[in-house]
């Protein structure tokens, strides 16, 4: 009994640990963010390249995965609003359910699963390698010249690729509105403009932000995290790739109870 | 004193990374700079190329001009023969530091006494 409370107690007190050094590598990040002097032209290079990695190559996958995904969704969508009659709700569903829920979330564990374990991986390796001491020792700071550019690149990605994604499955909902209830380009989007609130599009672009700092924020830190062992590489990516799940998943909550307070 | 170069750059972004962040020269005027000095050594086919890709020479020419590109540089170069295992003596070395002797201030080889005989153009 008391072997289980001590093992409760740890992982609380190392949970918390966690947390608390997630925040404050968050603060010291979101300082550099609003600090002109961290953009050097290295730093601009690299944040150029990132946002090509991130959110342009990706680009035939997730447009793909948009048009299928999404047509999908919004024809079961479309399927229930008709079978229960919800026809006047139309709009507010469609804005409601793509725009604020749908498309944040697939961006965010498309991006999750494709940056944010490489950007583990590619820490845990130069932390390996002892390529980040090689920078310390050219008083090149981390933070400006890697980190950051990184986490502006997964902030920029996941608003503009889950706009995409909102774009894309509103467009193949034109496509069922006309099969199902036999509604005009015009009216759909009538329909549409109608519903569509401030306040979600404002709370959907704060959820994006958020949701893209921090799946390439808690990446690096755990990519941090390795020892000098190549076999710490996986265990630290792991690691890494779980919190990511927990923070993506918090976030989330977190945003419905703003929506819905 | 282990420095390596940054694996997932090419050469030229690994020796002009220190002007660009510290100087915050443009980048085309870095690329520009780098392959200048790269052309001395007469390896500028290098310049895309990444560490993995390189020979002992080029390696050792990367990171010597890595270090030349800090501002009134002294630099240090910790056991050489281990960047360059196959070279026989410091001709290699001397004649290196000799091609870029304007671009810095001082420079100091550090290196196991048991290798002493191997120096024979630089004093040690």
């Amino acid at each position: 009994m008391t072997d289980l409370i001590e093992s409760i107690g740890k992982t609380s007190v190392n949970a918390t640990k966690s947390f608390r050094d997630t925040l404050s590598f968050a603060t010291a990040i979101i300082l550099k963010m609003f600090n002109k002097n961290s953009y050097s032209s290295a730093t601009r290079m690299v944040l150029i390249s990132q946002i090509y990695f991130t959110s342009v190559q990706v680009l035939p996958l997730f447009i793909g995965i948009s048009i299928i995904f999404g047509s999908l969704l919004i024809g079961i969508v479309f399927h229930i609003i008709k079978t229960l009659g919800l026809d006047e709700y139309l709009g507010r569903i469609l804005m409601g359910l793509v725009v604020t829920e749908l498309s944040p979330f697939v961006t965010v564990l498309l991006i999750a699963l494709r940056s944010s374990s490489a950007i583990n991986a590619e820490i845990a390796v130069m932390k390996v390698n002892k390529e980040l001491d090689t920078l310390n020792k050219f008083n090149i700071d981390v933070l400006d010249y890697l980190f950051l550019p990184r986490i502006i690149s997964g902030v920029i990605s996941v608003a503009l690729l889950s706009f995409l994604f909102s774009i894309l499955a509103l467009t193949s909902g034109l496509l069922f509105s006309k099969l199902l209830f036999g509604m005009s380009l015009d009216t759909y989007s009538n329909v549409l403009l109608n519903s569509a609130n401030f306040y979600d599009i404002v709370i959907s672009l704060i959820k994006c932000c958020t949701f893209g700092f921090f799946i390439t924020l808690i990446p690096i830190r755990f990519g941090l995290h390795a020892s000098k062992d190549l076999t710490s590489i996986p265990i630290a990516v792991l690691n890494g790739m779980i919190d990511v799940f927990i923070a993506i998943v918090l976030i989330e909550v977190l945003s419905l109870i703003l929506i819905f307070i | 004193m282990d420095a390596p170069l940054i694996s997932n750059l090419d050469v030229w972004i690994n020796i002009s990374l220190i002007k660009q962040y510290h100087e915050n020269l443009p980048e085309d005027k870095a690329e520009l700079l780098v392959l200048q000095y790269l052309s001395r050594f007469s390896v500028e086919h290098i310049a895309k190329k990444r560490n993995p890709a390189l020979l002992n020479k080029e390696r050792f020419y990367a990171m010597l001009l890595r270090a030349a590109m800090v501002i009134d540089s002294i630099i240090v170069i910790d056991r050489p023969f281990k960047i360059i295992p196959d070279i026989p003596d410091d001709q290699f070395i001397y004649d290196s530091l000799k091609i870029i002797d304007d671009s810095f201030k001082e420079c100091h080889i550090f290196d196991y006494a048991w290798f002493k005989d191997r120096y024979r153009m630089i004093h040690v």
